[in-house]
């Protein structure tokens, strides 16, 4: 190696070794990234109502189930209501945010 | 697809899906299905994560802007994936091209000193390299001389020999001339030789 010319030198580094060494992403951030694509797609146009949702299997935390059930129309259900859950403004800013129920986007976001 | 709701914090961060579940996925999103931006969040953000947090230590400030903006570009392309690829390896295509961004911008700045030497300190002297093949070892050497090396320096290295782009793909991408960026190449490895072998006081 010491008698290689710079170029070789560092291309044998290279080669060897892979910079990235794997790492989980901050609680915080995965909560943003979803709160902030949350937001963009409510913005161009109602997101999949919560009945809908329901009907596709997946599972509704209490506030959506609520939601879901209350007799108000879909147009109310397709609104991006974790806009105004608190689970939401602990989970962007604690890394180990006190929420707990399942089917909170931001509980899965935490445990996953 | 796998149903967000259903894992638990002991599977791996990196699920290996399937065309045909990366596709459903997608299908989901773009319904505007609330659960399945939650799981590809879920899905990526780890990878994603370390790979822009690799490329552009020991800057980390801004690497959640760059996560999110790596986001936010994906779900707006979204309908242009057409699954003859892995989807985790189009969301990695939408990040390189982010990182890519991010040297480009930072190259193009005039080159300064400023920021040399800011980095821990260098290893000290590497008599035998043989000693040093333990694949740890070397990555946290890399990253300290890395580390030590002024930002252009390090960025210009990077770029050329971990993301494997030619001089005149960089030149191109930077607006420099081709002679420009093998000059400031030329002194990065010699930077970055110097720091290798005789440490960073020297």
């Amino acid at each position: 190696m010491a008698n290689l010319p710079d170029e070789k030198f560092i291309e044998r580094i290279a080669d060897g070794i892979e910079l990235m060494e794997p790492e989980a992403a901050p609680t915080r951030l995965k909560a943003k990234v979803y709160s902030a694509l949350m937001q963009q797609q409510a913005k161009r146009s109602p997101l999949l109502s919560l009945t809908e949702i329901s009907a596709r299997g997946q599972k509704l935390c209490v506030f959506e189930k609520l939601v879901q059930i209350a007799p108000v129309g879909e147009s109310a259900k397709s609104l991006n209501i974790c806009r105004v859950c608190h689970a939401r403004v602990l989970a962007e800013h604690m890394e180990n945010p006190p929420i707990y129920w399942s089917g909170c986007p931001y509980v899965e976001l935490k445990n996953s | 697809m796998h149903s967000l709701g259903q894992q638990t914090s002991g599977e791996p961060q990196t699920i290996s899906s399937s065309a045909d579940e990366d596709s459903k996925l997608v299908a989901a999103i773009l319904l505007k299905d609330r659960k399945a931006t939650a799981e590809f969040v879920a899905r990526y953000a780890d990878d994603l994560y370390s790979y822009v947090r690799s490329r552009l230590a020991p800057r980390y400030d801004q690497v959640e802007d760059l996560v999110q903006e790596v986001f936010l570009t994906a779900w707006q392309s979204l309908s242009q994936y057409r699954g003859t690829g892995s989807l985790q390896a189009w969301v990695t295509g939408i990040a390189r091209h982010k990182v890519e961004d991010y040297y480009r911008a930072r190259l193009r700045m005039p080159e300064s000193i400023e920021d040399a030497d800011q980095g821990p300190a260098t290893s000290s002297l590497v008599s035998n390299f043989h000693e040093l093949l333990e694949q740890d070892q070397l990555r946290k050497n890399t990253w300290r001389v890395l580390a030590g090396l002024s930002e252009q320096h390090r960025l210009a290295l990077i770029w050329r020999y971990w993301d494997k782009a030619s001089a005149r793909e960089m030149a191109l991408k930077t607006g420099k001339t081709e002679k420009a960026i093998e000059r400031l190449l030329a002194r990065a490895r010699a930077e970055f030789r110097e720091r290798w072998t005789h440490g960073q006081s020297s």
